[in-house]
């Protein structure tokens, strides 16, 4: 960028988390095309439901959307290993090179896959959709009114989005930070995270237009947004971006 | 030289500093030397210095010769001519009696002593004939209008009453009651008020010693305040689209009984002024039930004041605009413009058949009458003189009586009016400085009617005689108008392509010097300034030359642009020349892009309606945006430390953010979708007494914000304190105690006398705007920097027993931050200043801003983003969004004229619209004094290239600013046929404009300024750079 670049230390974090693949079995090379398909026809048969009725539709499509979420994540995704196993490690990341996951194997038994999805679920449904709850309020949503539109369009978006990187990454500290500071490889779960966040984001240009179409109305384009990016960036994710971080500077 | 006392942890917030000298000679020697060479230094810098005014000198003239040009072409301004039309002088003698005094009629005997004006608003033509297909609501609901001018034609008549755009209420008054042509700018009128200074009906009656009452719609008191009968005139709020019935049962609950036969003495005028119809429109659209309850309401009310009028009265009832499919108006579709008028009287004067029409037309198309010809018709009907300013004609079916058609009255009435505008039409023509020809074809006309005025007197006073004469006139009336019009409505698009071509260059000159990335831009200044001043001079001269002798007017426009296409020529070829060491200004990384696609994208939104009325929100969203990724960037630092500090600076910022969102004056157009809390409620313009708590925190509050980020570099030292701790903890209490005597003053909450309350409100102003621009100027000048040096005698006994009296150690406090703490010193002076002229309100908004300021310095701190455009870019949004937080909004009705007179008594120029600037524009002028800290804070005292980094901040503040303007101008342009021109993309270009310009005058008389007495500060004490 400048010069001053040149002289500033090499203070940044040094990221060392991995892109994480597919489970290397039939179904789940199977399933990963699948179940995208499955999450946007659901999408697409509740629109008009959720064009009549947000509040109540966004609510009764969380438990199909969890269900299909939960299976995507035990047949395709290699599950965290839990952060007790993993010392954080220190701050040189040298020592840390081989801290990533081994290639992925399917794990021996179901349980460990059911255990953490429900983990998984239970974290998504409360720590990170309160979360997003308030971050859609700084980001301009309405604050007095509107609640539960706020906090189901938030329970979408962390259903979405945030449930596997649970399932992949687990409660590490090191691992969460660099999920805040955004700079996790691209695969298909962090494709999927990046592609709802862009994707809310480009669905609120359409709100202020002076249409009068009743699919304008809050939070409609937002979880419409979520979906489509969701659906075209896991997909970029996981084979035009896989491996590349995003650059700030 | 040390090249970076940066520490990784910024601890570093004082500094050894080890004298160790030989020997006295050789001290003296260096000493001498190092002087030399510092002057050497100083006047490199106050050269640099001074060549960068002048550069920014440029950037300003090249904005604003743009936007003059584009405005000339632009903005249809018409010269309000003074001029008043007297009873007793008639425009002509037409060789018959003029009885010329009120009781009788002024220019032309009059036909009624009194009457009833009733505006039904939105009153579309369509909304009174007789639909026989498929009716829709609004259809066959008003019915009485129709019905009369069928059956009684010599009492009534209804005609197609067609409105000049803008058609909102208020101008449409304005038209109505002046009969001329409502412009955006109606020039040399006061531009605050919306009182009409010009010749027209209701000053007329006035003067003529009528008494007028009013009742609806609160507008006419604001155009004619103290015209009405205070006893019988009852007005009601306009703005109220969702209350349906206040208005138009109040109308009717006062106007019935005036007409009762027993106080028919009370009254000469009744102008009554429905809005019901207008908001029925508004809030359903017109094909609903509740449009249709309406009309029929009006119906019965009609039916019931044709029972009562008696035979001296004129009944009136027209549409001031019509509705658009969706119920609302303000443009120039047909259906907006479409209004009906209707006249009735028992005395049964009216006539037809003149062009045919017997009954009231099928369609708005057919017989139209403008509705600057009501002015004419009334003031003859009344027998009043015709406003000075009139460009209508008097409608015929008024004077051509019943029966046998009347050519003699109508060509009288016809030829009054039309030596009236004669007579405006060469007063104009000379204040205006017109050429002659450009009236030459209407004036052909007025000397063919008078030829046949005279041979049909010569013929024997045979009506059918003077038929010609009055079709002169009235083609003289036509054509004059079509003149006018063209005159006034038309756009110059060679004026208005100059002046976009000219922004778009100044906008690639500023993107050129603020994002190439050469290391010293300050080097090419003079390069810059050369050749841009020669090109100039010689192009401004030779293009004056060209246009001297080739036109032989039109100078100062020749200069002007000639000194323009000068300018950017010298720059270009300047730039081409030094080609070699030159790259493209594109943004390198993620930040930069950031700053590109947040600016690009406001831009390319204020195409669309819809995205320039909620800015404000979509700022919001942007620097929320801004605020994340600055969040997940901080995240990324790999100290603990830093990692909390950014992540806590980046979540100030977001909250705060939402935090000023709450502060909202919504537009007109926002509603239903946003509520007001700027004032205690939508409807009014005073605070809530909660709201006088907003200052009084902030007094408290900001001060120790302010010298908490002071002190983590120690820099809360000297003029800090005293200061920030003291003086602007002074001047914030101070302008809140301003604001409470105010809000004690408009509710009596205190006994004291008005007078005395408004004397010690003045003074309190008075004495925060001394201190904070005055005393802080000087202070500033004055001011060491924010650093306190402890020097630690080290004190040697050497072997002979003598003393060593001189310092061996000193530490420097506060030397991490000298530029930025010393430069902020001048924000918070101009803080206290911009405070005071907020409303409550507005000063939580405006300290918010100066907290997010600090959090923003130090997000770019940490991040490394001293050099990066967002910072700039950031200051900017920042400022456009608490443009609105502060409650404005990018309309005229929301300038806050009230703020002139926060310390002053009456207008006095240049200090009520310099006070009145500062409240508009406060918060894009506190983010343009703080964008040099962008460059500065925290970073190193010998940095190389300080000012030249601080040129390029303030260069790409200035070009988000100019992209801004670029963008509205340049949609204004394009979308000038568009229904909400007049509404919208006007309003938004205007302050676009005004913006940039204060910021381009506050960043070289203020920013640019003040740098030097920081640098020669910093520099008494540490030397030159």
């Amino acid at each position: 960028m400048t010069e001053t670049t040149t002289q500033a230390k090499p203070r940044k974090l040094i990221p060392i988390s991995q892109s994480i693949s597919v489970l290397p079995t039939d179904t789940a090379r199977i399933y990963n095309y699948i179940h995208p398909i499955l999450i946007l026809s659901l999408y697409y048969l509740y629109f008009p439901s959720l064009v009549a009725d947000p509040v109540s539709t966004l609510k009764n499509s969380i438990a199909p959307l969890a269900h299909l979420q939960i299976i995507y994540c035990i047949v395709c995704l290699p599950p965290s290993k839990g952060s007790s196993t993993q010392s954080t490690p220190s701050t040189t990341p040298k020592k840390v090179v081989q801290f990533a996951k081994p290639a992925a194997k399917p794990p021996a038994t179901l349980a460990s896959r059911i255990i953490p999805a429900i983990l998984s679920l239970l974290l998504s449904l409360s720590l990170s959709a309160p979360l997003l709850t308030v971050i859609l309020i700084l980001f301009g949503a309405p604050l007095t009114t509107h609640f539960w539109h706020n906090l189901l369009c938030a329970t979408h978006i962390s259903l979405l989005g945030v449930l596997p990187l649970f399932y992949v990454h687990g409660v590490d500290g090191r691992i969460w930070r660099e999920i805040s500071g955004a700079c996790l490889p691209f695969d298909e779960v962090w494709g999927g995270v990046v592609g709802v966040v862009v994707g809310a984001w480009l669905g609120a240009v359409p709100i202020p237009l002076d249409w009068d179409r009743e699919w304008q109305k809050w939070p409609i384009t937002i979880v419409t947004g979520a979906y489509l990016g969701w659906f075209v960036f896991r997909f970029a994710g996981e084979y035009l971006l896989r491996g590349k971080r995003i650059e700030f500077d | 030289m040390e090249q970076s006392t940066r520490s990784a942890t910024d601890s570093l917030a004082f500094k050894d500093v080890t004298a160790c000298y030989n020997d006295a000679k050789d001290r003296a020697s260096q000493e001498a030397e190092m002087r030399d060479k510092n002057k050497a230094k100083e006047i490199q810098f106050k050269a640099s210095h001074a060549l960068l005014i002048f550069f920014f000198l440029w950037i300003f003239l090249l904005h604003a010769i743009g936007i003059y040009f584009f405005t000339n072409g632009f903005l249809l301004t018409r010269l309000v001519l003074d001029h008043k039309s007297n009873c007793k002088s008639p425009p002509i003698e037409l060789g018959q009696q003029s009885p010329a005094s009120f009781a009788d009629g002024c220019w032309h005997p009059k036909t009624f002593d009194k009457a009833v004006i009733i505006i039904i608003d939105a009153l579309r033509y369509d909304f009174t004939i007789p639909f026989s297909g498929e009716p829709h609501h609004f259809h066959n609901a008003l019915t009485v209008l129709d019905e009369t001018a069928r059956q009684i034609p010599e009492k009534a008549f209804l005609l197609p009453f067609i409105a000049d755009p803008p058609t909102t209420t208020l101008q449409r008054l304005k038209g109505l009651t002046t009969g001329t042509l409502p412009t955006f700018i109606d020039a040399g009128s006061n531009f605050a008020g919306t009182v009409i200074e010009e010749d027209n009906l209701v000053a007329q009656l006035r003067d003529a010693g009528k008494t007028l009452v009013h009742l609806g719609d609160d507008t006419w008191h604001s155009l004619f305040p103290g015209y009405f009968d205070a006893n019988l005139t009852h007005a009601y709020d306009s703005f109220n689209v969702w209350d349906l019935h206040t208005v138009d049962n109040g109308v009717t609950e006062h106007l019935l009984p005036l007409l009762k036969p027993e106080n028919s003495t009370k009254w000469d005028i009744i102008f009554g002024h429905y809005l019901g119809v207008d908001h029925a429109g508004h809030r359903y659209g017109p094909d609903h039930s509740a449009t249709n309850a309406k009309l029929r309401e009006m119906d019965t009310v009609l039916r019931e004041v044709i029972a009562s009028l008696d035979e001296k009265t004129l009944l009136v009832v027209m549409g001031d605009h019509g509705m658009d499919v969706k119920g609302d108006h303000g443009g120039e579709s047909d259906d907006e413009i479409e209004a009906a008028l209707w006249m009735y009287s028992n005395k049964g004067v009216f006539g037809r058949g003149h062009n045919g029409f017997m009954v009231p037309p099928a369609t708005a198309k057919d017989r139209p009458v403008g509705q600057i010809d009501l002015v004419p018709t009334l003031s003859l009907l009344l027998g009043m003189p015709i406003p000075f300013n009139n460009l209508g004609a008097p409608i015929a079916e008024a004077f051509i009586g019943p029966g046998k058609p009347d050519w003699q009255n109508v060509a009288t009435v016809n030829a009054l009016a039309a030596a009236q505008i004669s007579n405006y039409q060469c007063e104009y023509s000379q204040a205006r400085g017109l050429n002659e020809d450009v009236f030459s074809l209407p004036q052909a006309f007025w000397k063919d009617g008078l030829q046949s005025w005279r041979e049909g007197l010569k013929s024997g006073r045979h009506s059918d005689r003077f038929r010609p004469a009055f079709e002169s006139f009235s083609k003289h009336q036509k054509e004059t108008l079509k003149i006018c019009r063209s005159l006034w409505a038309r756009f110059d698009i060679p004026s208005m392509l100059e002046g976009i071509a000219i922004l778009i260059c100044a906008v690639v000159v500023l993107g050129t010097y603020a994002r190439s990335s050469r290391p010293n831009t300050l080097e090419l200044i003079p390069v810059y300034l050369a050749q841009m001043t020669i090109f100039g001079t010689i192009c401004a001269a030779l293009f004056s030359a060209i246009t001297l002798l080739v036109f032989g007017s039109g100078l100062v426009n020749a200069a002007l642009l000639g000194l323009a296409a000068g300018g950017i020529s010298g720059f270009t070829y300047a730039s081409v020349n030094l080609l070699q060491s030159f790259t493209l200004p594109f943004p390198r990384s993620l930040w930069g892009w950031l700053g590109v696609v947040l600016t690009l994208s406001q831009s390319i939104g204020f195409a669309s309606n819809s995205y320039t009325i909620w800015e404000d929100e979509i700022l919001l969203c942007f620097l929320s945006t801004f605020a994340s990724i600055a969040f997940a960037s901080s995240m990324r630092q790999e100290l603990f430390i830093e990692r909390i500090l950014g992540m806590f600076q980046a979540g100030i910022f977001l909250v705060l953010t939402r935090l000023a969102s709450l502060s909202r004056l919504c537009r007109e157009e926002q509603m239903p979708y946003c509520r007001s809390t700027y004032y205690a409620s939508s409807t009014s313009s005073t605070s809530a007494p909660w709201q006088l708590l907003i200052p009084l925190v902030s007094a408290t509050l900001l001060p120790t914000v302010i010298k908490i980020y002071y002190q983590p570099t120690r820099s809360y030292q000297g003029s800090a304190t005293f200061w920030n701790g003291f003086a602007a903890r002074l001047g914030l209490l101070a302008s809140a105690i301003y604001w409470g005597l105010d809000a004690a003053d408009d509710n009596e909450w205190l006994a004291v006398d008005k007078g005395i309350l408004q004397t010690i409100k003045i003074v309190i102003a008075r004495l925060i705007l001394g201190v904070s621009l005055v005393v802080g100027t000087t202070m500033f000048v004055w001011s060491k920097p924010c650093i306190s040096i402890q020097v630690t005698p080290e004190v040697n006994t050497s072997a002979n027993g003598d003393v060593d009296p001189k310092p061996k150690s000193m530490k420097v406090f506060g030397y991490a931050n000298v530029h930025g703490t010393r430069y902020f010193l001048l924000v918070i002076n101009w803080l206290m200043a911009i405070v005071l002229l907020q409303k409550p309100m507005g000063a939580g908004a405006i300290g918010i801003l100066a907290v997010q300021i600090l959090a923003l310095l130090e997000i770019v701190d940490t991040n490394n983003l001293s050099q990066s455009a967002i910072g700039p870019v950031v200051l900017g949004l920042l400022g456009s969004f608490h443009f609105f937080k502060t409650g404005h909004q990018a309309t005229l009705s929301s300038i806050q004229w009230e703020s002139a007179f926060v310390a002053l008594k009456t207008i006095r120029y240049p200090w009520s619209p310099l006070l009145v600037v500062l409240n508009t524009y406060g918060a894009q002028i506190l983010t343009t004094i703080a964008v040099p800290l962008i460059a500065l804070w925290k970073q190193p005292l010998k940095k190389p290239r300080l000012l030249g980094d601080v040129a390029k901040a303030l260069a790409t503040l200035l070009l988000y600013y100019a992209v801004i303007n670029l963008a509205t101008t340049m949609w204004a342009g394009w979308l000038r046929r568009h229904l909400m021109l007049y509404r919208i993309f006007s309003p938004r270009f205007m302050t676009g404009a005004a913006v940039l310009l204060t910021v381009d005058l506050i960043g070289i008389l203020v920013v640019i300024g003040s740098l030097r007495w920081n640098f020669a500060s910093i520099a008494e004490v540490f030397g030159w750079n």
